[in-house]
């Protein structure tokens, strides 16, 4: 695609907007260590999917500073049109920069659908974008349709972090603003010979309001209470080397804690042994190392969203809470584990 | 210096089952307590009226059935709380609430500091203190751990990827916190007794506005409808992995990188 075919498609694109009354579906790109943020390709992709439905075209939008070499990676992935603001005072994300260039530039264009990654800079920008254009804002949207009829966008939301999702819309207010969760939707192909012409934009330098004052190295955060912990690794009597289970706990970024026969091997506190009389936890991943898993501990754990056992005996209960079972003995399977993992 | 905190409540997840199979929510216990996050915001602006003198008020983060999330700020240390009365929204919405809010924080005669959650338990709502901000005209600071106020600056502690920073901001501003940012206090009991009497000077201080007196009757129209829910596919249990330890651990480590939290 050479720019003058672009132009020509550019300008089918006024018409298109008139005639529909929309501008398009825009994604705001994330920049992270000078590449795209794969949310991005990842909303480009879903972005295709509705523009296919919609008649609509697919934008992307780079701010940063040497960032404009990207955009090929961006019409690559599904964009129609990219559009760069490339600038030094664009170097490093601050609200009010970003905002003055992405508010000026949708406020020109009418976009109907505006996507950002939920990112820390997406969940910043999003709802201001937001605000400012009289639009509707669905956060995190897991899964995305339409509904023709009114060319609105129907999101799944995840709900207590994914329990359950619930179907949003925002049927009146426009554009449609969504954030989308990074991993949710598929990368999409990556077409190498799909190029394009980016438009820059002119900027105007804007100073952010929110200084950064250094490394707050005299800060710790509080620590989360087990109940809490979105990881937990536990060990049992089978465990074999505690020292493993910890290394296993540190390599996901997870909690340690065991059961009563981890106590009584002297392993972990009272405070930490996970058992309906003691702690109940409901993690997003559970790893039970070597714990036979009694009627007490099982009822303790049920509610996790994902539980590893690991346990020589075949027989063990806890295989039938566990999600994935591997019969051998921890010792085993701990090591292979760690360096699976890379640690 | 006047600090508004924004409360709101979410029904606790230890009460309700999710059953995919049926298709259905059950709630066992239906019991609410306080949004996390908020909970922090309302412990950092107890600690800054503690550390510069400040009047704390609290306002709703939902058009809410009842004034309990406000009645326990008061009762822990909130100096002021308004009720807004309304028909609640069939989904906490985020952008309706923002335009009550901004009337009711008019009709309060402002503020100099807005805190509130980063983001709700429930829906992962964090769209309510950036609105603000940008209806104000205000800086934010999003997903505080921390802030303290000197010299009309709020400085904070955010997160920067794996570390830490501080960062500051003129006042007025919106700052946000996470859920877990600061071990909260407890309300007092004297208090929580005196306030559900309605006796004292702590139960004159809780108001009620209405939302139909504060906007305009079409400002309370829902930006946000469902159209439906879904559930995750049921959980396959007792997966049986099978080969030699290495081929177990590669597959178990796989299995963990997808689900870790990110
Ligand atoms: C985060 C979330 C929490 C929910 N919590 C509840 C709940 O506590 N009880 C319930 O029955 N259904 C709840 N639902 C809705 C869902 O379980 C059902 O679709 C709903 O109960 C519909 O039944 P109903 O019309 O008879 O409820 P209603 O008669 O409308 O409500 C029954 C009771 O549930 C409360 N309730 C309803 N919806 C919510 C909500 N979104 N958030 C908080 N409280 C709500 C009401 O205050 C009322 O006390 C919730 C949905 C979400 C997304
Ligand atoms: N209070 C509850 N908590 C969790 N699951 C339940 C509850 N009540 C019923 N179920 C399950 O939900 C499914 C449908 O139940 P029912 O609607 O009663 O036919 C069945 O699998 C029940 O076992």
């Amino acid at each position: 695609m050479d720019a003058s075919f672009l132009d020509l498609l550019m300008a089918q694109q006024e018409e298109v907007t008139e005639a529909e009354g929309g501008g398009g579906i825009w994604v705001v790109a994330d920049v992270v260590n000078g590449a795209v943020a794969p949310v991005t390709l990842e909303a480009i992709g879903a972005a295709r999917n509705l523009a296919g439905a919609l008649g609509a075209y697919v934008y992307a939008v780079l701010l940063g500073d040497g960032v404009s070499d990207l955009a090929a990676t961006l019409y690559q992935a599904g964009a129609d049109g990219v559009r760069v603001a490339d600038h030094p005072a664009l170097a490093s994300f601050a609200v009010e920069p970003y905002l003055e260039v992405l508010v000026d530039l949708f406020q020109a264009e009418g976009p109907e659908v505006i996507l950002f990654g939920a990112t820390p800079q997406g969940q910043e920008l999003a709802p201001r974008v937001a605000q400012r254009l009289g639009g509707g804002l669905i956060e995190h949207a897991t899964a995305m349709t339409l509904d023709e009829a009114t060319r609105t966008v129907q999101a799944a939301v995840p709900i207590y972090g994914g329990e359950y999702f619930e179907i949003v819309a925002c049927p009146q207010a426009r554009p449609q603003v969504l954030t989308v969760e990074p991993g949710a939707f598929p990368a999409p192909f990556m077409d190498p010979y799909r190029k394009g012409e980016p438009k820059s934009i002119e900027v105007a330098p804007v100073e952010p309001r929110v200084r950064v004052l250094g490394p707050a190295g005299d800060f710790t955060p509080p620590s989360v209470p087990l109940a809490q912990a979105p990881v937990i690794v536990a060990a049992g009597r089978q465990a074999g080397d505690f020292g493993l289970v910890e290394k296993l706990a540190a390599a996901l970024g997870g909690r340690v804690a065991g059961d009563r026969g981890a106590r009584d091997a002297g392993w972990i506190g009272p405070e930490q042994i996970i058992d309906v009389r003691g702690v109940t936890v409901a993690p997003k991943v559970y790893v039970a190392v070597g714990i036979r898993g009694d009627t007490f501990h099982n009822a303790a754990i049920e509610n996790s969203r994902f539980i590893l056992a690991i346990h020589p005996d075949p027989t063990a209960p806890i295989f039938r809470v566990a999600d994935l079972c591997i019969e051998a003995d921890p010792r085993e399977v701990l090591p292979a584990l760690l360096q699976a993992l890379g640690a | 210096m006047r600090i508004i905190v924004i409360l709101g409540r979410v029904l606790d997840p230890r009460g309700i089952v999710v059953n995919p199979r049926a298709g259905r929510i059950f709630v066992n216990r239906e019991e609410y307590i306080l949004q996390p996050a908020d909970r922090c915001a309302l412990e950092a602006a107890l600690r800054i009226k503690e550390a510069v003198g400040a009047e704390v008020v609290a306002l709703p983060r939902t058009l809410l059935p009842d004034d309990d999330v406000l009645r326990q700020a008061l009762a822990t240390g909130a100096d002021r709380a308004v009720y807004i009365a309304g028909q609640p929204a069939a989904l906490p919405d985020d952008g309706l609430m923002a335009r009550v809010l901004l009337a009711a924080i008019e009709r309060l005669g402002g503020a100099d500091l807005i805190l509130t959650g980063a983001t709700t338990m429930d829906t992962g709502q964090g769209q309510l203190g950036p609105r603000l901000a940008e209806a104000l005209g205000w800086p934010q600071i999003v997903g505080a751990w921390t802030a303290e106020v000197a010299d009309g600056r709020v400085r904070a502690v955010r997160q920067d990827g794996g570390s830490f920073v501080w960062v500051e901001a003129p006042l007025p501003a919106v700052v946000t916190f996470v859920p877990g940012a600061l071990k909260p206090r407890y309300p007092d009991g004297r208090r929580l007794i005196n306030i559900y009497k309605g006796v004292g000077e702590i139960a004159a201080a809780l108001e009620r506005w209405e939302a139909k007196d504060l906007v305009a009757p079409e400002a309370l129209t829902p930006m946000l409808e469902r159209r439906g829910q879904d559930f995750p596919p049921e959980r396959e249990r007792g997966v049986r992995l099978s080969g030699t330890p290495e081929e177990m651990a590669r597959a178990a480590a796989d299995a963990l990188r997808a689900r870790l939290p990110r």
